[in-house]
Order: structure tokens, then C-alpha cells, then sequence
């Protein structure tokens, strides 16, 4: 029955949501409505994914994020405009609003223009740090396109991110082969230590920002803002209710003359593709919501034991209980949900917490269905009676945050659940003491009953000090 | 009206059966003065649960007669101490529910259909017109007047010292208990005068039922082998008290051990050691009895010496190294407290910071018992007169009432019953003594005089009094003057107990009264505004922080989960809560979040002057957190170096830092004009800048800001910290950040 109803579930969704799975309404700011051809291939690329674009300028009077309380785009995506301020609404507040009522947005940089203020004032609210000088360049002079920039060095050619550490789900250099991306004349932003952002595309060791006006000559090492890995290119925050911005340093990487181009690294090294078509694709899909979206379908949790009822999601449960819990994960995948599979070297665990965790345990995968993956375990509810939570916390980056928390009571034994007193063997000295004094006060009572007295006289005396 | 017809009517009251159609009369009247005394606060307010403990007996109530008992028996309660809950079923004394749970059901039966509530707020007055039958009873067995009972039975029922505990409405333990007391010692002198083992097993079922009822119960374990032992030290053993006390300590013990909350306590606890250690007791005088009757004297003597000696030494050995094992549990802090006044102030804060704990005031005396105070020391001389056995009971109980109704102001009540009892034995021998309608002739008493010269020589030297001692007594002038002054007082004690009951013990505290200017009533009603908000505007499961006080009210009108409530049976999660007010928002928060707070209602009474709020009570917070946390919250901090403690600019920063501070002044100055805002209850001016809240957010205040109620904020979606979260929020700019001195911070991931 479970089965079928996700089944039915999983049509239904797969039918509706063939785009994102937090809406299509795609809103683009931009300088001039004719920049767009720039970006020409990106753009049809969304459109292919039925992204509906709408084009503004950021002074536009039809622009608005909310109307009556309700976002009016599910996505924003900024290109950078010459001007300095954003207008009255694209304030600070309205981006963060927006952020909050989980729209995405989407920002792409570029070192020839400033960044607006109101944008890199929501940025510092997410803790991610642009460079002050508002020419700020990322170069590097070991890794850039000889034919480019042969002489400035800011076009940098980088091989797609690898995961940095095993356990996280490979996004964005799957199937990229040999191919490099080009990040030309871009931003570098510097990441605080949340745990809600994680930068994709990180500059190389021997990468640095600096001013090209100012520090021509020499970059002092004091005003240096950034260097090597911790300038990141492409960074993103998800917050807490899953919704995701994304900054993607250079906007010239977006356009379509380095979407096909080719191009060859120092040391006479062959002439390469750029990656940068697919790169734009997966880091705008993953923004918008089309892939690393997890979903939990349901948790289901009953009692295992011999002979009881095996009623799903009891509201209570009692100590020393075995208990099964299951959980049903589904990832969407750009256009229809697939089952998710834990990345090899992690694990999804399952607490059973009061106050403090009394378990943790390894959920193991107990069946895969088409677009659902089942993990399942059973354990034993702690001598400790409580409100305790079922919790799956899961938060990895580049993935959607689970944090599915399920209340249920476990109560004490009730007066009738202990085992009878006849069947503790330590008990049958009392129960023989018991039985004992029952039987002699029987014999006795028998005996005082049937032995006659003695003195009939003497009786009524004693009765009558009595 | 002719003489024959008063001749009638004398002798009318002097039959065998008019008299106890009399008795029967005026004890319903009793029954009914006793009822009707108690409904004041029904008619001045309303039917409603009052107090705080009531509102959980009443949950409790409502819990049983929806589910049945043995669901009762094994409740979990997961809405109460979030997130530990609480065995309710096994950490209650079922008796107060289940007797009203029968009522309601046996009403019912008879197709009366009523409200459980109603059951519940009309049990105390019910069970006082019994309390004071119980009275009657008891007093009968002490003087064979049965005007002494009648009087019994009518203070009983009026005195202010049991009404505080049982006017309709005040839904407690001690509303039947008292009646149990009283009647639990009715059975147990009955027992002992008859050595009845069936009256000593009714005791032990009434004791049982004690047991059941109220915690109060170890005053009765205590006291019935305490009269035993007196019995015994003035040579009075017999078999009577052997199979007296025999009879009800071993049905009693076993009876309650079947209340789950009791348990083993009986076998382990030093509270019940006296019981036992006088069971064993009287077991070795019987069998000394029996030794004695057996061998001759001489050898008896030795014998005694020996085996008393040994006795003594192996029980007492015994008794160390069981305590010491822990096999008998020590004296409880509660128990402490009641040979030393300061001991909890020192070391449990949580029970001394309970009004009702406190020692009494000496007024307290004449306000609950009025002239039965006096009339008590009159009543215990008239027992030392008559000294039977059951006047030594009447001795004991008064000399250990007195004893602990000094110590702890709750214990009153159990004071009350023998005051009333003494008080009517007094009362009567008065009456007796000046309203015979015939006096002997002094001529009656000349011959004896004449006879005996030697004493008229010694009396002659002695009082006038002494010398005429009929005279003075029998002269009509002093019979009027006495009976008069009597019933004056006898009015007068009539009309100061209606008094106190309704003006002192008439109010639900849950509803406020207060007076306009023309004199009308006005109600507060903010408590049940406040209730009735969380439980109209917020999730069932939301979890309520809020003073352990507020517990029973929450979960009874809100039926809301609380953290902690007035069952203060987990000092750590009160001081966690204590913890969680009196620190700063920074170190509250992470608090909250594990215990998942979603709200936390406090009461602020500066607004109406209502002193009894929770910046009064919040140095009991902090003293209870700084029990278990002494490092991180001092009481120190909350005074000034000069040692007040100030709310208003000159409080102190810890004062000023804390959750509490902050919630109750939150918003606060904006009711009055700049620099003009005023606490009404410490009388002070509060600073111009109001407190900054960020990891909370107000949710509610009520019309007079008695209660106020603050939603705890979720994480910051944005993963800041809440202080810049709200400063963004509030429109402030996020300041530049300069650079820094010192290494940069890198990210590692």
C-alpha cells in the first residue's frame, strides 16, 4: 500500500515538476535588456529547462519581489549592472526577505564593474566577504590562458572541482574529462567559517586578488586580500530552509564566447575545451533547485516485538521496546525524483534523543525502490522513560538539509508488565515463606478450634481480664 | 405561656430518643453551617479551580474519568516536565481523584448529570460537613458530654484554619485528608479502648485511605506510635494496645504499600522507622509479659537487665549500618526542615522558597483559630485531669501540633482538629460547670464542715475562694456574668471566621479582585486572558517555559506542555529553568533550544502593583540555579556593592543582562511619557533606554501586563548569530569590518 501511494506520488510529481522543484519564474537583472544577447546560450539553455524568464533593469518600476506577501519570482539571477545602487526594490532587506520566503538568487561578478552596495550588503549578512577596492582582479600566474591573457594573466583555466574531501556527492566535475573552466577577469570572495556556505569552485595555490589601478607594481602583503584557496570563485550559501544563493565571481564566465572556446595552459600544454557551458549549467541548476534537492517522502516507525500490534507510527512507546524505524529519501535529479543514495564514505544516522542522543545509529539501506531509497534500522528504546525524538539530522554540502524530527513518549512499564512473581526464581523463598504462614495459620486455627479446653472455669476468667 | 407547657417543654429534650433527634439535627445544621461558609468564593467569583496544585489534581481528576482507572494507574504524563516527563500515575496520592472519579460516576448511575467540575469544586465543602461529624466522634470518646462533641463538631466546621484549606473550589489533597486525620483517630481510640481488632482494622483502612489521599500521612505514622510509647513509659501497657496497635500497623503498613508513590517507603525510610521500631517494641513487652508470668522474679530481673540491654545495643547497630548502607533512606530535607527553620533556607532553596513552608507567624495563631487558641491549653488541663488513655493522645497531639503548626505555616491544619477538640472539652466543663440550673444550698455543706474541724483550721489560712468554694460558682451573677461572656465570645468567634473566610479565603488567585473607585467590584482576569491566548494561538505541542508556579496553571487551563511545574520533584530541571532566566540571552538561548522551548510566560505585576510577580520571586531563581551551577550564576551579581536589590538604572549589569530583567521591562517605558516610567510594585523609576531582546520575540501581553509571553526565535535562516540578525533587522548597518589585528582568520574546511 506504502509502496503504491509513492508510487502514485512519484507519477504525480515526475508529471508536474519536469523543471526545478521550487518553481520556474526566473527573474534576470540586468544593465540594458539588450546585454542579454551576451549571454545568449545560458539563457536558452534555462529557457530549454522551461525556466520563464523575465528581464528587468534594476531601476525598472515593474520590479518587485513580493506582491502581497508572496514572492512574485522563485529565482533571481543578477548580472552586473554599472550602477551603483540597486533602486528602492532591491533593497538589502527585500534580498534577505526573499532569501527567507526561500527564493534563490543567483549573483554573477565581475572585476570591470562595482558591485552594488545593496547586494554586497546582503552578501556580508551571509558572511561572505568581496574584496573593498572595487577593481579587484583575481590572477594567477601559473594558471592562466596563454592566448587571452598572455600578458595580464586574469584569465584563469582551472580543472573542475573535485569533492574536497571523500563523502560528498561529486556535482560539478562529473564527466568533464580533460576539459578546464575559464574564469576570466573575476572576483574572489572570502568565505566565513559557517556551515552554511561552501564555495564550488575555489582559485588555485598560487592565485591572489589584487587591485591593478592601485597595486600595480607591488601587492604589499598587509593590503593583500586574499590569497591562494581561501579566494573562493564560485561560492554558495544554503540556508536554513533550503533556499541557495550562489555567487559566481565572474559573469564573463556566463557568456557565450567562453562557453565553446578553447583554450591552452602555460607549458605549450594541448589546447583544451572550457568547461564552462556545463559548469554554468550545473552551478545555475543547483541554485534553482534542480539537483542536490532531497526530499524526505515519509518516516515510518512501529513496534518489533513478538505478538504486539504492528500499528505504524504509534504515539508511544514504552522502555526497552524494539523499535523499527524507516525513512524514505528521494533526490531530485533535474527533472524527476530518483532515489538517493548515501555517497560512499558517509553515512546517515538516526538519533534517539532526549536532551542528549541515547543512540546513534548507522541507517542501513533496506530497499531501493525506483525513485525512493529506503533506510531502516532497529534498536532498543533506552531504560529511560521520556519525550524522545526520532532525529535524522543530514546536512552535507551541496545538498539539501534534512532535519526530520519525530516526537513519540516512551513510557515506564506499566504495573501489569513485569513478569508475575512466580516466574522470578528469586522470589520463590518469599512465595514459600508466603505460603508457609497461610498453612500454619491454618493448622493452628484448626488446632485452637479442636482442641477442648481444659478448664471450663479458667476460660471465663481469661475473658474476663480481658 | 402557662407553666405546664414550659414543664413540657423541658422535659421535652430529656427523653433518650428526643435527644438524639436533637443531635441528629443540630449535626446536620453543623454539616450545613460548615457547607454554606465554605461557598463564598463560588458566589463572589465563581465555580472555579483555584490555586495552583488544584489545577493539576483537577487535570488529573479529568485524566481518570476519561480513561478509567487502570489507565490512571499507569499514566505517563509527556506533557509536563518537557522533555523527562512524569509517572504521574506513580508519583501521586490517587485518593483526592478517585473519590471524586466515584462521585461523578455514582451521580451518574442515578441519572444526575453533572459536571466534573462541579464534583470537584464542591468535594472540599462536602468533606468538611463529614470532617466535623469525625469531630463529634472523636470528642465522644473523650468526655462522655455530648455537648462537647456538638462544639467540636461546629469549630471544626467553621474554624479558619481548616476553611483555608477547603473552600469550594480549593480542589486539594487536604480536602478529604483532614477528614481521614480526623476520623483515622476516632477508629484509633476506639481500637484502643475496646483492644478491637476489628476497630483496629477499620483504623488501618482509614489509614490506608490517609495514605492514599495526602503525603501528610506520616504526621499519623508518627503520632500512633508516639502515643504508644507514652502509653508504655507510664506503665500502661496492656493487651488492648497490643492488638490496637498490632492490628493497624501491620494492615496499615501493608495497605499502604499498595499506593504506588509509597512504595517500600514504610520499610526504608527513617520517617516511618518510630512505627516499626514501636511494633517491635511492643512485640518484646508481650513477650516479657509472658516471661514474667513464667519465672520467679529474681531471675526475671536478670533476665530483663540482659535481654533489654542487648536488645537496645542490636537494634541500634542494626539501624546505623542500614542507614549507613543505605537500606533505610536518611532524613529528607523536608524532615530537616522541621527541627530547623533555617536549615532549607541554607540548603534547599526550592523548599524554602515556598511560601507555605515557611515558619508561622505568632497572628497566624489568633487569625485561624481565633479563641480556640486559648481555649486549647484549657482543654489539655482538663485531660491531664481525667488522664486516660485517650487523654494522653490529646496531650501528645496537642503538645506535637503546637510543635510543628510553629514551624511550618501548611501544618496549621493539622493543629486545627485537636485545638477544636480541646477547645470543646474546655468549652463544655464551662457550661456544664455554670449552667446547672440548681446549686447545692450552703446548708448541704454545713454538716460536713462541722464534722471535720481540722480541715475548716487549714482552710481558714487558704483562699476565700477555697475556704466558700460553692458560693462564688453557683452565685447567679457569676453564672450570667460567665455564659454571657462566653457566648460573646462564642459570637464573636462566629463572625471573625466568617470574616477571614470571606475576605481571606475566598479568592481563586487565579482571578484578581480589586476595587473601582466607586466602590464596585472589578476583575483582573489576565491570568485566564493569558491561558486562554496559548491556547487559542499557539501548536498543542508547543512546549511553555515558564516559574515551576505557573506549571499546573499551564497545563491545566492552557494544556500546554510545561518544563517544570509545582510537582518539584526535579530540583536540576528547576534550576535549569532558573538558569535559563537569570543568565544573559546568549547563554538562555542554547538552554532553550535543547529543552525546545517555543514560548516562555512570565508575570510582570509593575504595571498594576501586583507584588506577587516574578521579579520578586527571582531571586530564588538564581539561588536554585546557583545550587547546582554555583560557577555561572551568583547571587552576588543580581545586588549592588552596596547590597540592595535595585531594578530600576542602578541594577546591577548581571540584573540587567538577564532573560528576566529583559522580558518583564521589555517594551515597558513606551506606556509612559520619556523618562517617566515607573515600576508600581518596587516603587521605582526604570532607565529611558528599555531592555533589547534578540533571541526572543514578544508574542503577547495581557490588558494589565500581568502575564507576558515571548516566542522563542528559530536559528537565524541566514546562519547568524540573533544579536545581528535583529540588528539588521532593526535597519542598522552592519559596521565595516576594519582590519583586523592580529592573523586572519582562515576557513578550514
Amino acid at each position: 500500500m506504502r509502496t503504491l501511494l509513492s508510487f502514485l506520488l512519484l507519477a504525480l510529481a515526475s508529471a508536474v515538476a519536469a523543471i526545478s522543484t521550487s518553481g520556474n519564474r526566473l527573474l534576470v537583472v540586468l544593465d540594458d535588456v539588450a546585454d542579454k544577447a551576451t549571454y545568449s546560450k545560458f539563457f536558452a539553455d534555462l529557457e530549454e529547462r522551461e525556466f520563464k524568464i523575465t528581464y528587468e533593469t534594476p531601476k525598472s518600476d515593474s520590479l518587485t519581489l513580493f506582491n502581497l506577501g508572496e514572492r512574485t519570482y522563485d529565482h533571481v539571477l543578477f548580472l552586473p549592472v554599472r550602477t551603483k545602487g540597486l533602486g528602492p526594490n532591491l533593497t538589502p532587506k527585500t534580498l534577505h526577505d526573499f532569501v527567507n520566503a526561500k527564493g534563490n538568487i543567483l549573483l554573477a561578478l565581475s572585476a570591470n564593474t562595482t558591485t552594488p552596495t545593496s547586494l554586497v550588503a546582503l552578501l556580508s549578512e551571509l558572511d561572505i566577504t568581496l574584496p573593498t577596492d572595487r577593481n579587484s582582479l583575481v590572477v594567477d600566474h601559473f594558471n592562466y590562458d596563454i592566448t587571452s591573457a598572455t600578458d595580464k594573466h586574469d584569465v584563469l583555466l582551472l580543472p573542475p572541482p573535485k569533492p574536497i574531501r571523500a563523502g560528498i556527492k561529486d556535482f560539478f566535475s562529473e564527466g568533464a574529462g580533460t576539459k578546464l573552466i575559464a574564469f576570466p577577469r573575476g572576483v574572489g570572495a572570502v568565505l566565513g567559517n559557517g556551515q552554511l556556505l561552501n564555495p564550488i569552485l575555489r582559485a588555485p595555490r598560487t592565485a591572489y586578488s589584487y587591485n591593478p589601478k592601485e597595486q600595480a607594481e607591488a601587492v604589499n602583503g598587509d593590503d593583500l586580500f586574499a590569497a591562494g584557496q581561501q579566494l573562493s570563485l564560485v561560492s554558495t550559501m544554503q540556508a536554513r530552509n533550503n533556499a541557495r544563493v550562489t555567487v559566481v565571481g565572474s559573469a564573463e564566465m556566463l557568456q557565450d564566447k567562453w562557453f565553446d572556446a578553447s583554450v591552452t595552459k602555460l607549458d605549450g600544454q594541448p589546447v583544451v575545451q572550457t568547461f564552462n557551458r556545463e559548469f554554468a549549467k550545473r552551478v545555475s541548476g543547483w541554485t534553482f533547485q534542480e539537483i542536490g534537492v532531497l526530499k524526505v517522502n515519509w518516516v515510518e516507525h512501529h513496534l518489533e516485538e513478538e505478538g504486539a500490534p504492528n500499528d505504524s507510527n504509534p504515539e508511544m512507546y514504552r522502555v526497552k521496546n524494539n523499535v523499527s524505524y524507516t525513512i524514505s529519501l528521494s533526490e531530485f535529479a533535474w527533472d524527476h525524483w530518483i532515489g538517493f543514495n548515501v555517497p560512499e564514505h558517509d553515512e546517515i544516522q538516526l538519533e534517539f534523543s532526549m536532551l542528549s542522543p541515547f543512540h546513534r545509529l548507522n541507517l542501513k539501506e533496506e530497499s531501493h525502490r525506483l525513485a525512493a531509497v529506503h533506510y531502516h534500522t532497529v534498536f532498543t528504546t533506552p531504560d529511560q522513560h521520556g519525550i524522545f525524538n526520532f532525529m535524522v539530522n543530514y546536512k552535507r554540502p551541496f545538498l539539501s538539509h534534512i532535519e526530520e524530527k519525530n516526537t513519540v513518549p516512551v513510557r515506564h512499564m506499566a504495573h501489569n508488565e513485569w513478569p508475575r512473581s512466580y516466574v522470578i526464581s528469586g522470589a520463590w523463598p518469599w512465595i514459600a515463606g508466603l505460603g508457609s504462614t497461610v498453612v500454619g495459620f491454618l493448622g493452628f486455627v484448626a488446632l485452637w478450634m479442636y482442641s477442648a479446653p481444659v478448664d471450663a472455669g479458667k476460660k471465663v476468667t481469661v475473658k474476663k481480664t480481658q | 405561656m402557662s407553666a405546664d407547657s414550659l414543664e413540657r417543654l423541658a422535659s421535652a429534650g430529656k427523653g433518650d430518643s428526643t435527644r438524639t433527634l436533637l443531635r441528629v439535627i443540630i449535626l446536620l445544621l453543623v454539616a450545613g453551617a460548615a457547607i454554606s461558609s465554605r461557598l463564598f468564593s463560588v458566589i463572589r467569583f465563581e465555580s472555579i479551580i483555584h490555586e495552583f496544585d488544584p489545577w493539576f489534581n483537577f487535570r488529573a481528576t479529568k485524566y481518570l474519568v476519561a480513561n478509567g482507572f487502570y489507565k490512571f494507574w499507569d499514566w505517563f504524563d509527556d506533557r509536563t516536565w518537557h522533555p523527562l516527563g512524569r509517572v504521574t500515575g506513580g508519583t501521586l496520592y490517587p485518593g483526592l481523584m478517585v473519590t471524586s472519579g466515584v462521585i461523578y460516576h455514582a451521580l451518574r448511575a442515578l441519572s444526575i448529570p453533572v459536571d466534573i467540575r462541579n464534583v470537584c469544586v464542591l468535594l472540599a465543602p462536602a468533606f468538611s460537613g463529614l470532617t466535623a461529624y469525625a469531630a463529634y466522634l472523636l470528642t465522644n470518646e473523650m468526655t462522655p458530654s455530648s455537648s462537647a462533641g456538638l462544639l467540636a463538631a461546629i469549630f471544626m466546621g467553621i474554624a479558619p484554619g481548616y476553611i483555608s484549606r477547603s473552600v469550594a473550589g480549593s480542589y486539594d489533597n487536604e480536602a478529604i485528608a483532614i477528614f481521614l486525620l480526623v476520623f483515622t483517630f476516632y477508629l484509633w481510640i476506639k481500637a484502643l479502648k475496646l483492644g478491637s481488632m476489628l476497630w483496629g482494622a477499620l483504623c488501618a483502612l482509614f489509614y490506608g485511605y490517609m495514605v492514599a489521599s495526602w503525603g501528610g500521612y506520616a504526621f499519623i505514622t508518627c503520632l500512633l506510635p508516639l502515643h504508644a510509647f507514652v502509653l508504655i513509659c507510664m506503665g500502661r501497657y496492656s493487651t488492648r494496645l497490643y492488638v490496637a496497635y498490632t492490628t493497624w500497623y501491620a494492615l496499615g503498613t501493608l495497605a499502604s504499600m499498595q499506593i504506588p508513590f509509597v512504595g517500600f517507603l514504610p520499610v526504608k525510610t527513617s520517617e516511618h522507622m518510630p512505627a516499626l521500631g514501636i511494633f517491635g517494641f511492643l512485640q518484646l513487652l508481650a513477650f516479657l509479659d509472658y516471661v514474667r508470668s513464667a519465672i520467679p522474679s529474681r531471675q526475671f530481673q536478670t533476665f530483663l537487665w540482659v535481654f533489654a540491654g542487648s536488645i537496645f545495643g542490636i537494634g541500634l547497630i542494626g539501624l546505623v549500618v542500614a542507614t549507613s548502607a543505605g537500606f533505610i533512606a536518611p532524613w529528607s530535607g523536608r524532615f530537616y526542615s522541621l527541627w530547623d527553620t533555617g536549615y532549607a533556607k541554607i540548603h534547599i532553596p526550592i523548599i524554602a522558597s515556598v511560601s507555605e513552608h515557611q515558619p508561622t507567624a505568632w497572628p497566624a495563631f489568633f487569625f485561624d483559630l481565633n479563641m480556640l487558641v486559648w481555649l486549647l491549653p484549657a482543654g489539655v488541663y482538663l485531660c491531664y485531669q481525667k488522664l486516660a488513655d485517650e487523654h494522653v493522645f490529646v496531650i501528645v497531639y496537642a503538645l506535637f501540633g503546637s510543635y510543628f503548626a510553629g514551624v511550618m505555616v501548611r501544618l496549621m491544619l493539622t493543629l486545627t482538629p485537636v485545638v477544636c477538640v480541646a477547645a470543646a472539652i474546655a468549652l463544655s466543663t464551662i457550661f456544664h460547670t455554670y449552667l446547672k440550673a440548681k446549686s447545692p444550698t450552703p446548708e448541704e455543706l454545713l454538716p460536713e464542715e462541722s464534722t471535720d474541724g481540722t480541715s475548716k483550721k487549714a482552710s481558714k489560712s487558704g483562699l476565700r475562694a477555697s475556704n466558700k468554694p460553692y458560693i462564688g460558682i453557683y452565685a447567679t451573677f457569676s453564672k450570667v456574668t460567665i455564659v454571657g461572656l462566653m457566648t460573646a465570645y462564642l459570637l464573636l468567634f462566629v463572625a471573625h471566621c466568617t470574616w477571614v473566610t470571606s475576605n481571606a479565603y475566598s479568592s481563586p488567585s487565579v482571578v484578581l479582585a480589586s476595587r473601582m473607585p466607586d466602590g464596585s467590584q472589578h476583575i483582573i482576569d489576565d491570568y485566564r486572558e493569558a491561558y486562554q491566548w496559548l491556547r487559542q494561538n499557539t501548536k498543542y505541542d508547543a512546549k511553555i517555559m515558564s516559574w515551576w508556579d505557573y506549571g499546573y496553571q499551564i497545563g491545566g487551563m492552557a494544556d500546554r506542555p510545561t518544563l517544570v511545574d509545582n510537582n518539584t520533584w526535579n530540583n536540576t530541571h528547576i534550576a535549569t529553568v532558573g538558569k535559563a532566566m537569570a543568565s544573559r540571552e546568549e547563554v538562555s538561548y542554547p538552554i532553550m533550544r535543547q529543552h525546545e522551548v517555543d514560548y516562555v510566560l512570565i508575570v510582570f505585576g509593575g504595571l498594576l502593583g501586583y507584588s506577587g510577580d516574578d521579579i520578586n520571586k527571582f531571586l530564588w531563581m538564581v539561588r536554585i540555579a546557583e545550587g547546582i551551577w554555583p560557577d555561572e550564576v551568583k547571587e552576588r551579581e543580581f545586588f549592588t556593592p552596596r547590597g540592595e536589590y535595585r531594578v530600576d538604572a542602578g541594577a546591577t549589569d548581571t540584573m540587567k543582562n538577564s532573560l528576566m530583567y529583559k522580558m518583564s521591562y521589555y517594551n515597558y517605558n513606551n506606556l509612559f511619557p520619556p523618562g517617566q516610567a515607573q515600576d508600581r510594585v518596587r516603587g521605582v523609576r526604570l532607565p529611558d533606554e528599555g531592555p533589547v531582546l534578540n533571541t526572543i520575540e514578544e508574542a503577547f501581553t495581557s490588558e494589565n501586563w500581568i502575564i507576558r509571553i515571548y516566542k522563542v526565535k528559530d536559528l537565524d535562516n541566514l546562519g547568524r548569530d540573533h544579536a545581528s540578525a535583529s540588528a539588521f533587522e532593526r535597519g542598522q548597518k552592519k559596521k565595516k569590518v576594519i582590519k583586523k589585528k592580529g592573523p586572519r582568520v582562515l576557513r578550514v574546511d
